[in-house]
């Protein structure tokens, strides 16, 4: 037993366990005064997440846990919350204390996990949450009548509006400083299961102490009560067979007496809630329809809630167009007056060249998407706090079940919109270990926030700009909405085929709470679009930033650039003394400026054949020339085939390579101009454009179906556990993205 | 109040009318994720929205269920 001596130096830890969307996440926020991802639907939080509890002497690390409706894990978000929580991880001890969350508006289902998690023999903390809503629905709850009968504290908190919060913290202080006591047997719902049930236990449990495990008696009810459960198949892993025959043998013996598994275990502890909360909770009767049922009859409804899921994602899409124009004009004005800046101080060179080049025209040419990512990202806030992810759920289950899949895939599908990263994670939520890998593998197809850079480059370069209904719809936005749905279409029938071929099996029973509809939280709103945003500028700053050096390094070297930096001296020099002369109407005036001007003229001609022969024979020109047969046939010059081979660790190197490849191979004159106008005026030898609709398209569709992502192969490798799935993805993923893109240019060809 | 009519499976009962789950078999570890859920015998149920998927409300939880063959939930319709 810990004294109260060590507790002072050594840190705590206790965890958080409740059922899916109790406010888990949003209590851990208000106690470490941190942001871990809150939303209103099933399955958000999928790993565990460690903060330090503020405001304590001592140092208590709180863990925040995936939630589950019981101890016996299905999927693999409840696996990790029985892991820790029962110490199952090797490198980690279980926590000191469990602390239960419960939803204070519906007890009775929130008290099932708590009777089991009682029975692991943990102290525990029950929290009351959702306090506001006891309130609020006319409920009445009697905690400490409960904290009575049960024996353990309670704590009534509000976790949203960070009520309770203080209580809590003393009562966790309180609870480690206090001696470890035990509940007594008979008080456990355990007490209520069948006596046979009790000695075939007791004989597991010894069986099991013979053969060296000994096991708690809590992961004895798990081993006999379910069915090919969690621990029954780790034991089977670490060598103990013969486990299995003897739960079989166990369950039989229970059947011939009389003891139905695994139906007992939910009648006695539904048994024990009875006793616990009788007369303590009482709820009103209600038959009237609630508000959110009246949102529900057409949210959920047939056709009416596909056409308003299309209407939403719609509105999503456009408005990444609409609202974002803006605030870009300002950030690359401000990107203008950097490089404007540079070259003023700084004399022609490699610095120079770095710093504009390399930097502003690379790296800042990314970070001028800032804004799209952050509407893009509220709206997913929005759309997450709110409740309508699961009722979306609810209705593509529909569409799902065609393609064998089920609504529980939705959910990571949609995450993956935003990024494949989360998306990935959240499958762990899906039950069906097949289905699980069929949403894993077709998860990075859905269009990422990492693609938007590239897509609006594109279309606001090489889509004409027409307008349809007074100006309110207009060709790019349509176009752009097209990419961003590409890769969710061709994931259907890409899901249909892996499922039928390398996962085969009838889709998975669909069972999702949908929880009430509430004001989206604009605190909750706020943190995920400032995270997203800072990790977007982040990501620019680091992997971008590195990449972008390096291609920077071979589109300059190894040239001659004394020369040009001489011309561009003189050049400068020239346009300077040019821009101060008097405007006069002398004779000899006059000739001297004609002379000037011609002589600019003729420098400008020289730098500008420097420039692209620079370029032409640098390392990076000299590898595009040999890639260019395999990428001519998609339209694409070796200036573009290098920047999309570039683009492999991460998307938006695209727009920071073709920045810098730019600004370093175009003319002195074109300088100041924008990567947009840039790449529109680019020529090819023979004069025609670099860049056509048919080329922009078929870029946008390679963009659109390519595993141009290190991250998620990474997340792909670990989420599976091997490298079979991420060579793969992989594989599949740049071979679709060829097709598509030849099919995709050759069409625009013969068409325009 | 319950009438003695005959248990009908979930899946009939009409658009935002009431009854009273009275047995769920099929799979065993299926039922026990429903009884874990909340969805138990004895618990009154009311259709919110019918289909497949069909969403239901059990003490004013809103549960969405499609569960093919794996389970079957009676149901008894309540009569007003
Ligand atoms: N009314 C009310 N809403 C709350 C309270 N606490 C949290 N919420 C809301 O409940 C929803 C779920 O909160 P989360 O903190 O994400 O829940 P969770 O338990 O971590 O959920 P999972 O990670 O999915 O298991 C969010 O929309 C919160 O804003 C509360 O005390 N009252
Ligand atoms: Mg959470």
């Amino acid at each position: 037993m810990p004294t109260a001596t060590v507790s002072e130096t050594s840190t705590r830890t206790v965890a958080l366990i409740g059922n899916p969307n109790t406010g888990k996440s949003s209590l851990f926020n208000a106690l470490c005064g941190l942001n871990a991802r809150v939303g209103n639907y099933p399955g958000v939080t999928v790993e565990q997440k460690v903060g330090r509890l503020t405001g304590s002497k001592l140092s208590i690390d709180v863990i925040d846990l995936p939630g589950t409706y019981s101890l016996a894990a299905r999927s693999a978000d409840e696996a990790v919350a029985v892991n820790v929580l029962s110490g199952e991880l090797a490198h980690q001890a279980a926590p000191e204390i469990a602390i239960v969350i419960l939803d204070a508006s519906n007890i009775e289902r929130n008290f099932y996990l708590f009777s089991q998690v009682y029975e692991l023999g943990l102290p525990v903390i029950a929290v009351l949450n959702m306090w506001d809503r006891v309130e609020a629905e006319g409920l009445t709850v009697e905690a400490e009548v409960i904290a009575k009968r049960l024996g353990v504290p309670v704590v009534c908190t509000s976790a949203n509006k960070r009520k309770g919060i203080d209580e809590l913290r003393r009562t966790i202080e309180q609870t480690l400083q206090s001696p470890r006591t035990k509940p007594a047997s008979a008080q456990l719902a355990r007490a209520q299961f069948p006596e046979a049930f009790h000695q075939e236990a007791q004989k597991l449990s010894e069986w099991l102490h013979s053969n060296g495990r000994k096991t708690s008696l809590y992961k004895v009810d798990r081993l006999l009560i379910d069915s090919d459960g969690h621990f029954q198949k780790s034991l089977c892993q670490s060598g103990l067979h013969e486990i299995n025959t003897q739960i079989e043998q166990a369950r039989e013996r229970l059947r011939v007496a009389g003891c139905k598994v695994p139906m007992f275990e939910t009648k006695a502890r539904y048994g024990w809630i009875r006793q616990l909360i009788d007369g303590a909770v009482t709820r009103k009767e209600t038959r009237s329809a609630s508000s959110s049922d009246r949102i529900d009859q057409w949210l959920t409804h047939r056709w009416v809630g596909m056409l308003i899921f299309a209407l939403i994602m719609f509105v999503v899409f456009q408005s990444i167009w609409w609202v974002a124009k803006w605030p870009m004009d300002g950030i690359q004005w401000i990107q203008g007056l950097a490089s404007g800046g540079i070259e003023a101080f700084l004399p022609p060179g490699a610095l120079r060249s770095l710093l504009v080049d390399g930097v502003i025209a690379g790296v800042g040419g990314v970070v001028l998407f800032v804004p799209q990512i952050a509407i893009l990202f509220f709206f997913i806030a929005v759309l997450e706090d709110c409740g309508y992810m699961a009722r979306a759920a609810f209705v593509m289950d529909k569409l799902m079940t065609s393609v064998g899949l089920s609504g529980k895939s939705f959910l990571p599908l949609m995450s993956s919109f935003a990024c494949a990263v989360p998306g990935i994670m959240a499958t762990r939520t899906i039950e069906s270990r097949k289905d699980r890998m069929v949403t894993l593998l077709i998860a990075p197809l859905m269009s990422c926030s990492a693609r938007i850079p590239v897509y609006v480059l594109m279309v606001s370069a090489f889509v004409p700009a027409i307008k349809y209904a007074g100006g309110w719809i207009s060709l790019q936005g349509i176009v752009l909405m097209g990419m961003q749905s590409i890769g969710a279409i061709v994931a259907i029938p890409v899901a249909w085929l892996l499922k039928r071929f390398l996962f085969p099996g009838e889709p998975a029973t669909f069972l999702m709470e949908l929880h009430s509809y509430k004001w989206p939280s604009m605190v909750v709103i706020y943190q995920r679009v400032w995270e997203r945003v800072v990790s977007f500028v982040a990501r620019a700053g680091s992997l971008i930033f590195c990449t972008t050096i390096l291609i920077w390094a071979a589109c300059y070297f190894p040239g001659d650039h004394r020369l040009l930096d001489e011309s561009v001296a003189t050049l400068e020099q020239l346009q300077r003394t040019q821009a101060i002369a008097p405007v006069s109407l002398e004779q000899t005036q006059i000739e001297e400026n004609q002379i000037r001007e011609k002589q600019i003229e003729e420098k400008l001609g020289e730098v500008n054949r420097l420039r692209s022969e620079l370029i032409e024979t640098s390392f990076l020109g000299m590898a595009g020339h040999r890639i260019e047969p395999i990428v001519r046939p998609l339209g694409w010059d070796w200036k573009i085939g290098v920047a999309v081979i570039a683009s492999f660790p991460a998307r938006e190197v695209i727009i920071a390579t073709l920045g810098t490849i730019y600004s370093l191979g175009t003319g002195e004159d074109e300088k100041s101009q924008s990567l947009q106008d840039q790449m529109q005026q680019a020529r090819r030898p023979d004069g025609r454009p670099v860049f056509s609709l048919a080329t922009a398209m078929s870029i946008m569709v390679f963009f659109a179906l390519c595993a141009q992502c290190s991250a998620t192969l990474m997340t792909i490798r670990r989420e599976t556990n091997s490298w079979r799935w991420p060579i793969f993805s992989f594989v599949y993923m740049t071979t679709l993205a060829y097709i598509g893109a030849w099919l995709t240019y050759q069409f625009f060809e013969s068409w325009s | 109040m319950i009438t003695d009519s005959v248990p009908l499976p979930i899946e009939f009962l009409p658009c935002d009318s009431q009854g009273t789950i009275v047995e769920m078999c099929g799979r065993p570890c299926q039922v026990q994720r429903l009884e874990e859920l909340g969805i138990r015998q004895g618990c009154k149920v009311r259709m919110v929205c019918r289909g497949e998927p069909c969403l239901i409300c059990i003490e004013g939880r809103r549960i969405s269920l499609r569960l093919g063959d794996s389970a079957d939930i009676f149901v008894v319709p309540t009569v007003e």
